[in-house]
């Protein structure tokens, strides 16, 4: 049986109500990955000429069109309308999420060099999960086209960019080696660089923005009411695949002791806000 | 040493787990001393030197900056990644590099 909700991503070209399959809502264990780690990936089944058509555009473009790229190539609303991108922004940014009007071609040129360590925007993060970004790759990215690089588990802390000027291979630092089609959501404010780009050929990728527009009151994923209720695993700890153990002992760097318990009371309060509890 | 030499100061920038130098290091940067170097971000795995910042002292690193402690005490608030020792090593290079 396939269960049918309805969602309303609102796009700036105009609202747009979607029937969504309830296959393509993440579970409780994909949200709180989602909070622990601070990104989601998705690999669009659509064909690959689909994704290499795009590419080839991108390819011709002789100018950047900033927030137009979407007019310059009106394919990509084909991504934005995929129903695992919404369904995935349905399950963490809450039914009438907004397509930002802002996104962006990122286009890595061959020898453009790597990109620092950054956290877009000012430092005045939240344990709300309001906004975060999709990039979209259009073609497959390996190590020497530049790809951009995450630190999974850096999303709640408050530093300033200029102080990660210091830092250049952060343990568990993750390079989006990723296949054509790939939809990366990170949340808005994880570290994130790039590598240098030593091939022969631009490497694109398209950032997209978007939005909550309201408080959850209800878990909007496919969510079991009992997800928390399992108890610690001292043995397994984060090897274990639900989601109090998941948000209790997953430490994708390794941080110290005390960063961790604190990280870990972030996380449950973002699982708590995502659940409507607060 | 003659003059086609300098003696230079290599630095190595550990960002460690805790404020002790045995503790696992989260973040390692390398600048050495020669015209043109550039840090950069690995695309592939990344193969760690060093495990702790003790291990690096035995490889003869000298710290000469320890993590500052006096930051004001958040119990709530993360910022940045583990505790920042700075190493130096002296050692000849070509004039011309």
């Amino acid at each position: 049986m396939v269960n049918i909700i309805t969602s309303t991503p609102i796009a700036d070209n105009g609202a747009a109500t979607q029937m969504i399959d309830k296959h393509y809502l993440l579970s409780d264990v994909e949200v709180a990955k989602f909070i622990t780690y601070g990104y989601h990936m998705v690999e669009l089944d659509l064909p690959a000429s689909f994704h290499e058509q795009i590419a080839q555009q991108l390819d011709g473009l002789q100018s950047n069109p900033g927030d137009a790229i979407t007019e310059t190539i009106p394919e990509l609303w084909q991504i934005l309308e995929h129903p695992a991108v919404v369904g995935a922004l349905t399950s963490l940014l809450g039914h009438n999420y907004r397509v930002n009007s802002h996104r962006h071609w990122h286009c890595k040129e061959p020898d453009s060099p790597y990109m620092h360590w950054h956290q877009d925007s000012t430092n005045n993060r939240s344990t709300q999960i309001d906004r975060f970004l999709g990039l979209y790759y259009p073609r497959t990215i390996t190590p020497d086209m530049g790809p951009t690089i995450i630190v999974p588990g850096t999303q709640f802390r408050n530093a300033p960019t200029d102080r990660m000027a210091t830092y250049t291979n952060i343990r568990g630092q993750l390079p989006l080696n990723v296949k054509a089609g790939t939809v990366a959501f990170t949340h808005y404010d994880l570290w994130h660089g790039t590598g240098a780009n030593r091939s022969s050929v631009r490497r694109h990728m398209i950032k997209f923005l978007f939005n909550r527009t309201q408080p959850n009151s209800a878990p909007t994923w496919n969510h079991d009411p009992d997800a928390l209720n399992k108890v610690r695993d001292w043995n397994l700890r984060d090897k274990a695949e639900d989601v109090n153990n998941i948000l209790t002992f997953v430490n994708p760097i390794g941080v110290s002791q005390s960063d961790h318990y604190k990280e870990t009371a972030i996380r449950r309060r973002c699982w708590a806000e995502l659940r409507g509890e607060s | 040493m003659d003059s086609d030499t300098q003696q230079r100061q290599r630095l190595l920038y550990l960002h460690a787990r805790t404020p002790s130098v045995f503790s696992t290091i989260l973040g390692y940067t390398l600048i050495e001393p020669v015209r043109g170097y550039q840090t950069e971000i690995s695309a592939s795995e990344f193969e760690w030197p060093y495990k702790t910042v003790h291990d690096a002292i035995v490889d003869g690193w000298q710290v000469v900056q320890f993590p500052h402690l006096q930051a004001p005490f958040d119990d709530k608030d993360l910022d940045v990644v583990g505790y920042e020792f700075i190493l130096q090593k002296i050692q000849s290079y070509p004039s011309a590099t």
